[in-house]
C-alpha cells in the first residue's frame, strides 16, 4: 500500500480519484433523486462531441467539452420543463444528437488531435498537476455550492411545485444545478473517461438508497460508498494491473449487491400512533 | 369578515376550449371552501392558480388586495398538492425533513433553521403527533399518516390560507373522517382560510362552510349544502 503511494503519479491518482468520489455522488444524489440518472450519459455524448469539434477547430478538449455541455444541460433543461411528461425522450433525442454531431466531427478531422480511449475510458494513472488542480477548484466549487444551497436542493429534488409555491427560485436553481452536472462531466473526462463518470454518479447513489432512511443520510452514505469503491478500485487495478476506471466502477457494482442484502435486513419499526392531538380533541367534542 | 382572496373574470384554457371561464368569487378570511365538481371540470387547475404553479389565461386573483404577480408573502399561504407522496414511495426523506421543508422561504435561501423555526418545528411535529414518526421514512407511512405529514409541512409556518388538492386520496376511511376533524379543528382554532379540492361530498358537508361547484362550465358557489344539491341536481351522487 505504501509503496503505491510512494509514486507521485499514483498520489495525483489517488487525489483526483477521491475528490471525484466525493462529488459525483454529491451532484448525482439529487440527479438520481429526480430520476435524472441518464443525465450523465446524455452529457457524456455531448462532451464527446465537444470534444471532437475542439479537434476539429484546434480548441482545448476540456474547454470545448466543458462550453458543450453547459450549452446541452441548460438546453435539456429548457425542455424538460417545456415537455415534463416526456423528460425521459427528451434525453435521449439530446444522447443520440450529441452521438451523431461527434461521428460527423471525427469523420471530418483528418489529423486526428485526440485520444478517443483517454476520452472515453479515461486515464487515472496519467493525471497532470493540472488536471489535479482544476478537478480540486471544480470539487471546492460543488461543495460549496451544495452546503450553501442544500435546504432549497432538497426541496426541488422532492416536491418541486410545493418549493415553486414557497416562492423558491426553482428555475435558477434547476440552472445551476445542471450547469455544476455538465461541468462535473466535462473536467471529469480526462479522469475517468465519459463512459464512466456517470456510473461514478448513479452507482454510489444507488447503494445509499438501499441503507439510508433520510436525505441527508443517502448524500453521506453515497459519498462513502463512493470513496470505499475508489479506494479499493485503485488498489487493485495497481497490483492487477486492470483499468483503473473499469475497476472502480466495477467495485460499486459489487457494493451495490452488498447494499441490497444490506438494505433487506432493515426493518420498521413499532406501530405509529394513528391520530393526532387535533383529531382526539375534535372526537372529544363531537362525544360532548 | 375581511375579504381575504378575490377571483374576477377568471378562465383557463389548456388549448382545447375552457375549462372555466368567467369565474367571479370572494372569499372571507377564516372561511372553508369546498371546491367540488366533475373530474375535468378544473378544481386542481383553479388551485394551481390560486398556488401561483399556473398562470390563468383570463382573469386575476389578488390576495387581500394585491394582485395574485405582484403577491410576495408567499410564507402566508401552505400548499398540499395532489398525491405528493404517491410518486416518492422511495424517496429516502424523513418524516422530520419534510416537515422543516414547508419552513424554507424563497428570500431566504442560504439560511439555516434559526432556534424560533426549530421551535415551530418541534412544536408542530408534537402537534401532528409526529414525534415517534420523525425518522421514519415517508414511504413508510400509510397513506394516512403521509396527508398528516404533508399537512404539517404546509402548517407549520402557521399559514393564513391552506389549499389542499384532493388531500384524501389513496386515504382509509377511518383515516379519512380524522384527517377531515384536523382540518376543521385548524379552520376553527387557528383560523386558517382553508380551500380544499374534494371529491369526499359528505364529508366536505360537514367540514366545509361555503362550497364552489365546477360542473363543465356550469359554476355554483354557496353554501356548502345548497352547492352539493347543486352538483346533484348535474347527475353526481350527494344525499
Amino acid at each position: 500500500m505504501l509503496e503505491m503511494l510512494e509514486m507521485e503519479f499514483m498520489q495525483r491518482a489517488w487525489l483526483a480519484g477521491l475528490i471525484m468520489a466525493i462529488i459525483c455522488p454529491l451532484i448525482g444524489s439529487f440527479l438520481v433523486l429526480r430520476r435524472q440518472s441518464l443525465i450523465g450519459d446524455g452529457l457524456g455524448h455531448i462532451a464527446f462531441a465537444g470534444v471532437a469539434g475542439g479537434a476539429l477547430f484546434n480548441y482545448s478538449p476540456v474547454l470545448s467539452a466543458a462550453v458543450a455541455t453547459i450549452i446541452g444541460a441548460l438546453a435539456i433543461e429548457v425542455v424538460r420543463v417545456k415537455l415534463a411528461d416526456a423528460a425521459e425522450m427528451v434525453l435521449a433525442i439530446f444522447f443520440y444528437t450529441g452521438m451523431a454531431l461527434a461521428v460527423i466531427f471525427t469523420s471530418m478531422n483528418k489529423d486526428g488531435g485526440f485520444n478517443l480511449g483517454s476520452v472515453l475510458f479515461g486515464s487515472l494513472m496519467t493525471v497532470s498537476s493540472s488536471d489535479l488542480y482544476i478537478v480540486a477548484f471544480l470539487g471546492l466549487c460543488t461543495i460549496i455550492f451544495v452546503i450553501l444551497f442544500y435546504r432549497p436542493l432538497q426541496y426541488i429534488t422532492f416536491d418541486e411545485v410545493s418549493a415553486k409555491v414557497a416562492g423558491l427560485p426553482v428555475e435558477k436553481l434547476n440552472m445551476l444545478l445542471a450547469i455544476l452536472t455538465a461541468l462535473t462531466i466535462a473536467l471529469s473526462m480526462r479522469i475517468v473517461g465519459l463512459l464512466l463518470v456517470s456510473a461514478m454518479m448513479v452507482i454510489p447513489v444507488a447503494c445509499a438508497l438501499q441503507t439510508a432512511r433520510s436525505f441527508s443520510g443517502t448524500i453521506l452514505q453515497s459519498i462513502c460508498y463512493g470513496v470505499i469503491a475508489v479506494s479499493l478500485g485503485l488498489t487493485l487495478s495497481y497490483y492487477a494491473n486492470l483499468a483503473p476506471g473499469g475497476t472502480i466502477v466495477l467495485m460499486n457494482t459489487c457494493f451495490f449487491g452488498l447494499s441490497l442484502l444490506l438494505g433487506k435486513k432493515k426493518t420498521g419499526q413499532g406501530a405509529p400512533p394513528d391520530k393526532c392531538c387535533c383529531c382526539e380533541e375534535e372526537e372529544a367534542k363531537g362525544e360532548d | 369578515m375581511n375579504e381575504l382572496i378575490k377571483i374576477k373574470d377568471l378562465g383557463f384554457d389548456y388549448g382545447e376550449g375552457w375549462v372555466f371561464h368567467k369565474l367571479n368569487l370572494v372569499i372571507a378570511e377564516g372561511d372553508f371552501v369546498a371546491v367540488i365538481g366533475a373530474n375535468g371540470a378544473g378544481k386542481s387547475t383553479l388551485l394551481k392558480m390560486l398556488a401561483n404553479v399556473i398562470v390563468p389565461t383570463a382573469g386575476s386573483i389578488e390576495y387581500a388586495g394585491v394582485p395574485i404577480s405582484k403577491f410576495t408573502e408567499w410564507e402566508k399561504i401552505g400548499y398540499v398538492p395532489q398525491n405528493p407522496a404517491r410518486q416518492q414511495r422511495n424517496f429516502p426523506i424523513s418524516v422530520r425533513e419534510v416537515v422543516s421543508l414547508g419552513l424554507m422561504r424563497g428570500n431566504r435561501l442560504l439560511q439555516r433553521l434559526n432556534c424560533e423555526e426549530k421551535q415551530l418545528l418541534e412544536e408542530t411535529l408534537e402537534r401532528f403527533k409526529l414525534v415517534e414518526l420523525q425518522h421514519r421514512k415517508i414511504g413508510e407511512l400509510s397513506g394516512g399518516q403521509q396527508q398528516r405529514v404533508f399537512l404539517a409541512r404546509a402548517m407549520v409556518k402557521r399559514p393564513k390560507i391552506l389549499l389542499l388538492d384532493e388531500p384524501a386520496t389513496g386515504v382509509d376511511t377511518s383515516a379519512k373522517v380524522g384527517l377531515y376533524a384536523m382540518l376543521k379543528y385548524i379552520n376553527r382554532e387557528h383560523g386558517t382560510t382553508i380551500i380544499m379540492v374534494s371529491h369526499d361530498l359528505e364529508l366536505a358537508a360537514d367540514t366545509a362552510k361555503n362550497a364552489l361547484c365546477l360542473d363543465h362550465g356550469i359554476c355554483f358557489w354557496g353554501d356548502v349544502h345548497a352547492a352539493l344539491k347543486h352538483h346533484h341536481k348535474h347527475g353526481y351522487f350527494y344525499r
